[in-house]
């Protein structure tokens, strides 16, 4: 009678496969959703809005927060002056219709405030200006 | 002499369902969670650079470009008739709404009202059918 043979012992080599497989799907993740994640850090609250305009996902953001601090993008800014001239560095190279500036202010900031940073943002070049808002997702009354 | 189950569990491993797949897949999408979600909750209005509003009285009954000035946290003129900002939505609707076409919004703004009031008429004048919005300069 022939004996059952014992299963080969498996290979002693870790399968490397999965962990290449999520690399490289995180390295794509990250390739994709670098340019819209340059977004400042700084605390921002946001109005809140029902309404949403039609998005592109790649936009230049320059954020205010309620007691006046400044970023373009996720960089800081020192004055409302440097704004105009940053954002004219940042946008170079960048075709007219592609120039989206959203502006994200404080919602606890004053309209003048935020009017002057929107004509700061078209001194820097802006062709599209957008007024950021936090999503409401309720179901209206 | 064996039985087949006996055979079984002395091959234990081969029996085991092999989560590493799953793990691999939930993993990725818990880093594409984070990652789109400050994007999902961030929207934006599009607005264009306006003229100063007109000074004149509209005369038109149904002009083409409703003018909406704040004056107030809770005032807002429309077309030089003042309303409070939770009447807005009525008295905006006829205007925009008037014959199916789309009318363009011009805003002004008080320069101490405050952002989050100043977008919240954005949002009416939008929910309510507003084409464009143009934010008009002092």
């Amino acid at each position: 009678m022939k004996h059952r043979q014992t299963p080969p012992a498996p290979p002693a080599r870790i399968n490397v496969t999965p962990i290449i497989d999520v690399a490289l799907v995180l390295v794509i993740i990250l390739l994709v959703t670098a340019p819209m994640m340059s977004m400042s850090q700084l605390p921002v609250d946001l109005p809140g809005a029902h309404a949403r305009d039609t998005e592109r996902p790649q936009f230049i953001s320059l954020t205010m927060t309620a007691d006046g601090q400044l970023a373009l993008d996720d960089k800081a800014v020192g004055g409302l002056g440097e704004v105009a001239p940053r954002l004219r560095e940042r946008l170079a190279g960048i075709p007219d219709k592609d120039r989206l500036v959203v502006v994200r202010a404080d919602a606890s900031l004053t309209h003048a405030a935020v009017r002057r940073l929107l004509d700061a943002a078209r001194e820097g070049g802006a062709v599209n200006l957008g007024i950021a808002t936090a999503q409401i997702t309720d179901v209206k009354p | 002499m064996k039985t087949r189950r006996d055979q079984g569990a002395a091959e234990g491993p081969l029996c085991e369902i092999n989560t590493t797949p799953l793990i691999d897949v939930s993993l990725v999408l818990v880093v594409i969670l984070m990652v789109a979600s400050p994007l999902a909750f961030e929207s934006s209005f599009g607005v264009r650079k306006g003229a100063p509003l007109a000074q004149a009285a509209v005369v038109d009954d149904v002009p083409d470009r409703v003018e909406l000035a704040i004056t107030g946290e809770n005032r807002v003129e429309v077309n030089g008739r003042a309303v409070a900002v939770d009447q807005l939505a009525g008295a905006l609707q006829p205007l925009l709404a008037a014959d199916g076409r789309k009318r363009d919004v011009a805003v002004s703004c008080a320069d101490l009202v405050s952002h989050g009031v100043f977008v919240r008429v954005l949002d009416i004048a939008k929910l309510n059918g507003a084409a464009d919005i143009a934010v008009a300069e002092k």
